[in-house]
């Protein structure tokens, strides 16, 4: 086997993967902490991409097009819990409905950005994308070193934030016992705004990354969804931690498996990974049990 | 009393008839319908966009030029360029608009929609997809653009010939228009002195080529060709160019997309599609390229053409059979077309053979600084 290959497909999997991870722990967030199965999380990813792309091609310095995307995925989560999940909940709440509200406003956003940004591919021409040859048959593109940094930092701060603060703690109170948390005088609506503020941002710096490398589609939030949600049950329902690590994990598999598969397998193994979990660890890698 | 009766009822029946008495009269002004089945959202709506463009035109031209005497309303289903969809869509324009003429594009779509056009002798023109099994895929189904075969025939003495790439691979997307890319690549390329050194399938889905770049480096090839669209196309140049595949690209008509013409990575892609003149042309296709110009505010593109001879073709057809005082229906349409066999188009004079298929010169072409740019043929 080529060393070079290995290493090659290695260094690409991890660079996906920390994407990955960062897109899959802001929907365990939202998840564990407020139960709202948020499929619109890959709508908030859309809309972070394309107002990215948007300030880059209006000439804006990059560090105002990330704070840009930023505030729009905090806004869309914040918007999403304010007047589309909160609503629902008050009167019914299923989860069907719920599901099948969020998938509505997906399909709303991705038409949307399709009539205003034009529909097809769309990316930002950034020297940060671009390979160059560190090693013989060995590329690199500086956004490798930018992705993995950015996951590392965001990790470090999220667990900082839900380990050392007030609010963090009460976020994963929330998670655990909602009622035990009101009784405390805990207001559970405001922490499950700032469960979707905090979650929807963890989609920005992906959406980022990915319009500079694979560019984006105004469709591209379904394959978001799609990968979030796998790295969810394969890190384990409602653990910030496991969707992490299997987003990396989700990655690397999908890169590595070429060594072995045809191309057309890449995808697939994302979800061979899940099925495999599902059949053979149904709690995923940092799942509890839960008594019935 | 019996007299009041019967008269009551006859007034009764009468006022009941009235609906279908006027409806009967109307018949000759009721517009016929032209569907088209393109993808509208989803990662192919750019084609959407263009085929419909292109359709709309040679609409409004045919009512300037008061071609028909019935007014023609396009009914569109979004496709999603998804054979399942399609099938739905083409089910509704056949069995509840009853429509007189459908437009269709992408392989996998045309294959899907062909059997029930052709159960419901419904005319399908396909202007986008290259699949090489359309070609007589129904006597109702008929290809207003070049089929694959025809244009890599046209590139692959090209590439070996005149660039010297003789080492081949191909990055295909697993579809019915792939596999025959694929299929011609290998049957055509040994014999135009060259060889397909790799082959690496995608799925539709497939938005990371960074692992696919590393694969296709692996092979040493001295050209990639791309046989995907869509979106996909653009994130497969991407790819390639991020990951080091330094080597030239190439690939076919589906790359004709201002999404890739303005990819700085696609700088340099040789291509291959009709060859066709919108400045120096006939006077229909200059007033094509004029109108569609002002409409939009930029040149029209091969499958803006396509759809607009598409469009065009039917409002030709119907002329001709309304002038006999004939029905418009499938088979008076396609009698039509195998009468005439020679239609003025955009682009000049449209020859179709037995199967329905235009016949049409190929070019090779290559994006260099945004625009396209003749090469050969």
């Amino acid at each position: 086997m080529d060393l070079m290959l290995v290493l090659q497909l290695l260094l690409g999997g991890l660079q996906n993967g920390a994407l990955y991870a960062l897109t899959a722990a802001g929907f365990a967030l939202i998840f564990g902490a407020t139960k709202v199965f948020h499929v619109a999380h890959g709508a908030a990813f859309t809309l972070a991409g394309y107002v990215f792309i948007y300030a880059w091609n209006a000439g804006w310095h990059a560090a105002i097009g990330v704070a840009a995307a930023l505030a729009i995925a905090v806004l869309f989560g914040i918007g999403m819990e304010r007047f589309v999940y909160r609503p629902i909940q008050r009167h019914e709440g299923s989860f069907f409905t719920v599901f099948v509200a969020a998938f509505g406003v997906s399909i709303v956003v991705q038409n949307l950005v399709g009539m205003v940004a034009g529909r097809g591919f769309a990316s930002v021409d950034s020297s940060l994308s671009q390979g160059v040859e560190v090693l013989p048959e060995l590329f690199l593109a500086p956004v490798f070193w930018v992705a993995i940094g950015t996951a590392i930092l965001l990790f470090a701060a999220l667990t900082l934030f839900l380990s050392r603060t007030h609010a963090g703690v009460a976020l994963r109170a929330l998670a655990q016992n909602p009622d035990l948390l009101r009784a405390y005088g805990l207001s559970s609506s405001r922490l499950s705004i700032l469960a979707f503020a905090l979650g929807s941002a963890l989609v920005a710096p992906p959406a980022v990354l990915m319009a500079m490398t694979t560019g984006l589609n105004e469709a591209i939030g379904n394959h978001v969804m799609l990968l979030s949600m796998a790295a969810t049950m394969v890190g384990g329902i409602g653990s910030l931690r496991g969707a992490a690590v299997a987003g990396v994990l989700l990655g690397v598999a999908e890169s590595l498996v070429l060594l072995v598969l045809d191309t057309q397998w890449a995808e697939a193994a994302s979800f061979l990974v899940l099925f495999g979990f599902i059949l053979f660890r149904p709690t995923g890698l940092f799942g509890v049990v839960a008594a019935k | 009393m019996t007299a009041i009766r019967i008269s009551r009822r006859g007034l009764l029946g009468s006022a009941l008839a009235l609906p279908f008495i006027r409806g009967a009269s109307a018949q000759g002004s009721e517009a016929y319908v032209m569907g088209t089945l393109f993808p509208l959202s989803g990662p192919n709506a750019e084609y959407g966009t263009v085929f419909t463009a292109g359709a709309q035109l040679a609409l409004q031209h045919i009512e300037q030029d008061k071609m028909l005497k019935r007014p023609i309303r396009l009914q569109a289903e979004d496709t999603q360029a998804l054979p399942q969809q399609a099938v739905v869509g083409m089910n509704k324009l056949v069995n509840v608009d009853h429509a007189n003429w459908t437009l269709v594009g992408f392989t996998a779509v045309s294959k899907a929609v062909a059997p029930i056009g052709d159960r419901a002798k419904t005319i399908m023109v396909n202007g986008g997809a290259v699949g090489p099994d359309l070609s007589g895929l129904s006597p109702y189904f008929w290809n207003v653009i070049p089929l694959a075969h025809l244009e890599t025939r046209a590139l692959l003495p090209y590439l070996v010939g005149q660039k010297g790439a003789k080492r081949i691979a191909l990055v295909y997307v697993d579809d019915p228009l792939g596999d025959a890319i694929l299929g011609i690549l290998r049957n055509e390329l040994p014999r135009a002195g060259g060889q397909l050194v790799g082959s690496f399938s995608v799925p539709r889905t497939a938005q990371q080529f960074g692992p696919v770049a590393a694969r296709v480096r692996q092979v040493r090839p001295d050209a990639v060709y791309i046989a995907s669209f869509g979106a996909q196309q653009s994130q497969i140049i991407k790819g390639l160019r991020d990951n080091g595949v330094s080597q030239l690209l190439c690939s076919y008509s589906a790359m004709n997309l201002d999404s890739v013409r303005t990819l700085p990575e696609a700088n340099g892609l040789v291509f291959t599609g009709q060859k066709m003149d919108f400045e120096g042309g006939d006077e229909l296709t200059r007033r094509f390229a004029q109108d569609f110009q002002k409409a939009h505010g930029k040149a029209p593109t091969i499958y803006n053409a396509n759809y607009y001879n598409g469009t065009r073709l039917f409002a030709l057809l119907a002329q001709e059979i309304e002038k006999a005082n004939g029905q418009v229906t499938g088979d008076s349409l396609r009698e039509t077309l195998l009468r005439i066999r020679k239609f003025p188009l955009v682009g000049g004079i449209g020859e179709f053979d037995d199967h329905g298929n235009m016949m049409a010169a190929i070019e090779v072409k290559e994006f260099r600084d945004g625009q396209a740019h003749h090469l050969a043929g």
